[in-house]
């Protein structure tokens, strides 16, 4: 960030570095082995007494010469004015630090084309023993060179104890540069052998090219076997967290793992078909095809090597972008923008944002990515975004993995780089933001008669807002499945919940009856939950009609896993599908009562803000085969699954297959961390510092979205980070509790967060999705009204699933909680977007007015008033006296 | 924009800042000269072509043997200053380098193919006979071409306040066109090129002559036509240079400041010496005053640099970590490899071969 940055485009992303890098590297190895090979093939040629030899050694010393002194020097000085205008930071450190390493090198480097330059001048014109002695100097001077310049390549990705004392032998001698050198020594031996068979595969006499040939691949051979052991020492010197950053955590590092050692192979097969006794034009295809493996291996290692120090280049001292790491902080506070000294616009301003966004690109993105080049271009890996998904991408960069670096600056100015990449480079325009328009719905009330009623019916769905992910065909997060609930009180003045001798049915509205034609769910609901369902029937063998079920431990009649969609046959997207319960005499089938209630079901899932791809139902909802696709694409990267090619073959999976999770009763696979901390916590790193928002981009809650799920009464007021904390929060509430039964992949994704609502995290109560919710008793003490914004539910986790809201009962334990004072999200009077009245239908058949059941209204039930609380303590206040919860 | 806040803050040295100024004024000294002998060399080999008259140019013939020698060492002895530069200027060098760095690169390539074609020029030129001027032409251009780019570099590196340009243009095609100075200067380097190298081919002549090869008379006195021609317009050249200076700076070398106005005229006077010895054709005694000559104007040029950047640094700002014990390291290694090389040079001369 000190200066300025090359604007590249097609030629970033550290191409030119690799071109040149890679070929110089392949080259002055070959300098360094091949000055051995040279001196002990003419001495060899002086034992032998052969002339042939002799002069094909001359011969190998020309081509030697032209080779690594012409293009092996020069491209070595390339390199040099390469890193200097790639990362003049960086290289300035490396000068600073090495200025006398490097002016030892250059000492080297003199001798060495001396050394050179008489070795071939005077080749057949001095003493054999003194010209063997020239050689053996030139040698030694390239190995020395090696060895200095090793030393300070090695310091990059393991500067030891400079870090801390900044010292040029410290830093010189550092954990890996004496593997390292082994390894580079071997190498360039190894090289040798692969150049040696080129020039002696032109060689016209049989014997001696066949000699030469065997004689390579000795070569070859050998110094492989050296080289793979000091392979394997270097890496073992390697700190742990560059060793899985190599094997495990980058992708493309893995990539060039394989290369490496596919090039590796090959090149050993090479080399013995070398030494069988092949024709000449076939020992010259063999030859250059060597030559090519051994660039392959080269560029091989050299990519891992350099990956290996991601995301820096001096390791754990100066980022690849040049930003040393102790700067950060000041360049979070103060901002990039102003920290920088080669930017124009100080300030961000609707006009500035966009050129600033570039500028800002520019310090923090360009020294590693191309735009529209072949390496690292940062088109493809954007193309999906929009604006916050950028911003989010940049938010969570450098944490889970950590192979790139943080974006460093203010949040606006993150803003104004995802802006810049948005709109800059891929021309997008801004999405239509703003309130989607609701569609308006509209329901009957059935009729109730408070003097001739015998019978009050109640019914909820359990949980106020189901979501499905209609992504079938390449994996399910929840499937289509509803629970309807319902308890139906006689009236009197001594009044009872009926448990037997009625029969209870649901029906769904007209519309709603064929979800089969909507979404994929049975379609592929043998590969995702292992059986066969009838079209329309769901999981638990309920279809969108049938009969409810008593089930004890509600005190209660339920129907389960109702697979209704928001998809009615006329078109559109409607979360709201109303059903009709009947309850009726089960031995004269004399209908008794009848009421009906909203099943809320939203594929309002906004994945793809940052998965790409559009909504797939009217532009509101559901999931597009590029959404599905991108996010298994992106769980196969980070994770090593094999998700999208399974789900393409067929075999779409279920989250839950793997991650554990309470509500689908889902065991999953033991250590992986369960579905809700897994997904909470991975996006919570990129949806920081955020309210609400971070929980709408995903829930169908928005105010400004089709669904708007929370609706209830707690709308009013309060938002989904009064009971669930801010997504951070949240996620670490579920992180918390994986890490302490020992998940190790909770640390990974908890090193980043920070909690927001308490001030640390030992402050965080761990809990267990689904079983440790909010408990309404967090705020309603003493079931009392909280005072007016106070209101906190957050860390205040139901014991365990009994005491959820949606399983508990009143003092007298035959009511449920959620009979009289609705569902959850959706609690008495609520608001729906859609149709006002729509969850509040059963208070307004009742009572007449949208209220909790009962509130001032005991008559409804006991016929008559009551003067002590039956429910719960605040109940009677209810009934006229106070200011109670209702 | 204030083109101060466009200038890094410098990296702490290890030794106080004279060891790297002397270091940079010797290597670079040793570069000017071989650098000069190169370019130069292939000047007069390409003018010698052209006129065509002679089928097999003798002069050429040795200019062709030397020719990738110089080159090799033009670069290396580049490395040693080029090395030193950074440690005392890299906060400016770097920056003028990336602004241009499309062409600051492109000298990579550039070096490649013409130490190639000097190579072929060398390797083949009884073979390739006429058609060999194509390839002295080729290395000789490149040669100018990348002597520009490095002027533009050496003075876009001491004028950040015409950095903010890089706003308009980040891609790094930059050049310093609009500093009036650049022209002479560069025109400055090609006529001292031209110079130096006349004088070469002229020692290696007298060299061959001590020898008895008389026919080396020719190109003695070629290398000194070639030598005095050039230093005579090289005075105008140099008179421009000076003019073209800002004149604050210009006035620097004009009684403003006593060390920079002797430096001038102990390099004029050492200039006409030259003039004067090359005219009459004594070839020691003129390459012992051009060294008088060189020396001082370096150190001009060194002068010059600070002026420039004197409202943006001065070499006190350097902080020093004073870790002494690379620097002895380097002397220690600097000794023995200078040894090493004698030794090889004496092996070499033995063997009735240069290197």
């Amino acid at each position: 960030m000190n200066y300025p940055v090359w604007e590249l485009t097609v030629a970033g992303g550290g191409l030119i570095i690799a071109l040149i890098a890679v070929v110089h590297v392949y080259v002055s190895h070959f300098a360094v082995g091949g000055g051995l090979f040279l001196v002990l093939l003419e001495k060899k040629a002086y034992r032998l007494r052969s002339q042939g030899l002799l002069s094909y050694v001359q011969q190998h010393a020309k081509f030697f010469l032209l080779l690594t002194m012409v293009f092996g020097g020069l491209t070595g000085v390339g390199i040099w004015f390469t890193i200097a205008l790639l990362n003049p930071g960086a290289t300035s450190t490396l000068i600073h630090t090495f200025v006398f390493g490097w002016a030892m090198e250059w000492v080297c480097f003199t001798g060495e084309i001396v050394a050179l330059f008489i070795y071939y001048y005077t080749f057949g014109k001095m003493q054999p023993a003194q010209h063997l002695r020239i050689g053996w100097l030139y040698f030694l001077f390239a190995w020395l060179s090696l060895v200095l310049i090793n030393g300070i390549i090695a310091f990059m990705l393991t500067p030891g104890g400079w870090l801390q004392n900044g010292g040029f032998w410290t830093g010189f001698f550092n954990p890996s540069m004496l593997p390292a050198m082994v390894f580079r020594t071997a190498i360039g031996l190894m090289y040798t052998g692969i150049f040696g068979f080129l020039t002696s595969s032109f060689i016209r006499e049989d014997e001696l090219r066949h000699r030469m040939a065997r004689y390579c691949a000795r070569w070859l051979l050998l110094s492989f076997a050296v080289a793979a052991a000091g392979a394997w020492w270097y890496f073992s010197s390697l700190p742990p967290e560059i060793q899985t950053m190599m094997v495990k955590r980058s992708p493309e590092l893995v990539r060039y793992m394989k290369v490496f050692a596919g090039a590796s192979g090959a090149m050993l097969v090479a080399a013995v078909l070398m030494a069988l006794r092949s024709p000449q034009p076939v020992q010259k295809a063999i030859a250059f095809g060597v030559l090519a493996l051994g660039l392959v291996y080269m560029g091989g290692f050299e990519f891992l090597r350099e990956g290996g120090r991601k995301p820096y280049i001096i390791y754990n001292h100066t980022y690849a972008n040049a930003i040393v790491k102790s700067d950060r902080a000041r360049i979070d506070r103060e901002g990039i923008l102003k920290t920088a000294r080669w930017v124009r616009y100080r300030n961000l301003t609707p006009l500035t944002e966009l050129a600033a966004g570039r500028e800002i690109f520019r310090v923090e993105c360009l020294s590693c990515h191309s735009i529209g080049g072949p390496l690292n271009d940062i088109l493809p890996r954007t193309a999906k975004f929009q604006t916050f998904g950028m911003d989010s991408m940049l938010n969570g960069l450098g944490k889970i993995n950590d192979y790139m670096p943080p974006f460093m600056g203010t949040v606006a100015e993150r803003r104004a780089l995802a802006g810049f990449i948005v709109a800059g480079l891929h021309g997008k325009q801004k999405e239509a933001a703003g309130p989607v328009p609701a569609r308006r719905l509209q329901h009957e009330v059935p009729p109730f008669d408070p003097a001739t009623s015998e019978y009050v019916l109640l019914s909820w769905n359990d949980l106020g807002m189901h979501c499905i992910s209609d992504s079938d065909r390449y994996w399910v997060l929840l499937p289509p499945a509803n629970d309807l609930v319902a308890q139906l009180v006689r009236r009197g003045p001594k009044p009872q919940v009926v448990t037997r001798g009625v029969r209870l049915t649901y029906r769904v509205e007209s519309g709603f009856e064929n979800p089969a034609a909507h979404v994929d769910f049975w379609k592929y609901a043998p590969s995702v939950f292992g059986k066969r369902l009838e079209p329309n029937v769901g999981l638990s063998g309920n279809g969108l009609a049938g009969e409810m079920h008593f089930d004890e431990k509600l005190n209660a009649y339920e129907a389960s896993l109702i697979p209704v969609v928001p998809y009615p046959d006329q078109g559109g997207y409607n979360p709201y599908p109303l059903f009709t319960v009947e309850a009726r005499d089960e031995k004269t089938g004399r209908l008794l009562a009848k009421t009906r209630v909203v099943a809320p079901t939203a594929t309002e899932m906004g994945c793809r803000n940052c998965h790409g791809g559009q909504w797939r139902v009217d532009g509101k909802a559901g999931f597009t085969a590029e959404t599905a696709k991108d996010i298994l694409a992106v769980h196969d990267k980070n994770s090593g699954t094999r998700l999208l090619e399974m789900a393409e073959a067929g075999q779409p999976q279920l989250c839950q297959s793997c991650h554990p999770d309470p509500i689908l009763g889902a065991k999953g696979k033991a250590g992986i961390l369960n579905f809700p901390a897994a997904i909470h916590g991975w996006h919570a790193n990129f949806l920081t510092d955020r309210g609400t928002e971070a929980c709408f981009k995903c829930h169908p809650s928005s105010p400004d979205g089709p669904t708007q799920c929370l609706r209830g009464v707690h709308a009013k007021n309060l938002d989904c980070t009064t009971c669930h904390g801010t997504l951070e929060d949240h996620a670490l509430t579920l992180l918390k509790a994986e890490q302490k039964a020992g998940k190790l992949s909770a640390g990974r994704l908890m090193r980043h967060l920070r909690p927001r609502r308490v001030a640390t995290l030992a402050e965080i109560k761990p809990r267990t999705p689904w079983h440790n919710e909010p408990d309404c008793l967090g705020c309603h003490g003493d079931f009392k009204r909280p005072v007016a914004g106070k209101a906190d539910g957050f860390n205040k986790w139901t014991a365990g699933a009994a005491d959820l809201y949606r399983m508990r009962r009143d003092k007298t334990k035959s009511l449920m909680c959620e009979a009289c004072h609705g569902s959850p999200h959706a609690v008495y009077p609520a608001v729906n977007k859609l149709d006002r009245d729509r969850d509040n239908i059963q208070p307004i058949q009742y009572q007449g007015a949208a209220r909790t059941i009962g509130r001032n209204n005991c008559r409804l039930c006991h016929t008559k008033d009551m003067e002590k609380p039956g429910h719960h303590p605040m109940a009677v206040q209810a009934a006229g006296k106070g200011a109670g919860v209702g | 924009m204030d083109p101060a806040n466009l200038v890094p803050q410098p990296d702490a040295i290890s030794v106080p800042y004279g060891w790297f100024q002397g270091l940079l004024l010797l290597t670079f000294v040793l570069h000017l000269l071989m650098m000069n002998t190169m370019l130069g060399s292939s000047i007069i080999a390409l003018v010698t072509e052209l006129g065509g008259r002679d089928g097999k140019p003798r002069l050429n013939k040795v200019i062709s043997l030397k020719l990738p020698y110089t080159i090799a060492f033009t670069v290396n002895f580049g490395v040693a200053p080029l090395l030193f530069l950074q440690v005392l200027y890299g906060h400016f060098i770097y920056c003028s380098s990336v602004l241009m760095a499309v062409y600051w690169l492109s000298v990579v390539a550039l070096l490649i193919v013409a130490y190639y074609c000097a190579y072929l020029y060398d390797f083949k030129f009884d073979e390739l006979a006429g058609s060999r001027t194509i390839f002295i032409a080729i290395t000789t251009i490149l040669l100018l071409l990348i002597g520009f780019i490095f002027s533009n570099n050496m003075t876009f590196m001491q004028r950040p306040e015409a950095w903010t340009r890089y706003f308009s243009n980040p891609r790094g095609t930059l050049l310093n066109l609009s500093d009036k100075t650049l022209y002479p200067r560069y025109l400055h380097f090609v006529t001292a090129s031209v110079a130096v190298a006349g004088l070469f081919q002229a020692i290696l002549a007298q060299r061959r002559l001590g020898k008895g090869d008389v026919g080396a008379q020719r190109n003695l006195d070629k290398g000194m036509r070639w030598f005095s021609g050039a230093t005579l317009v090289q005075m105008l050249i140099g008179l421009w240079f000076l003019m073209s200076l800002p004149p604050d700076k210009r006035q620097l070398f004009l009684g403003g400041s006593g060390y920079a106005t002797a430096l001038l005229i102990i390099g004029v006077c050492a200039a006409l010496a030259v003039l004067v010895l090359g005219l009459k054709g004594l070839v020691w005694p003129s390459a012992a005053a051009l060294m008088a000559a060189i020396v001082p104007m370096t150190l001009m040029r060194d002068a010059l640099r600070q002026a420039y950047l004197a409202p943006y640094f001065s070499f006190s700002d350097l902080k020093v970590t004073g870790h002494y014990s690379p620097l002895i390291a380097f002397l220690i290694v600097f000794v023995i490899g200078v040894t090493v090389i004698g030794y090889m040079l004496k092996l070499a001369a033995a063997a009735g071969k240069e290197a």
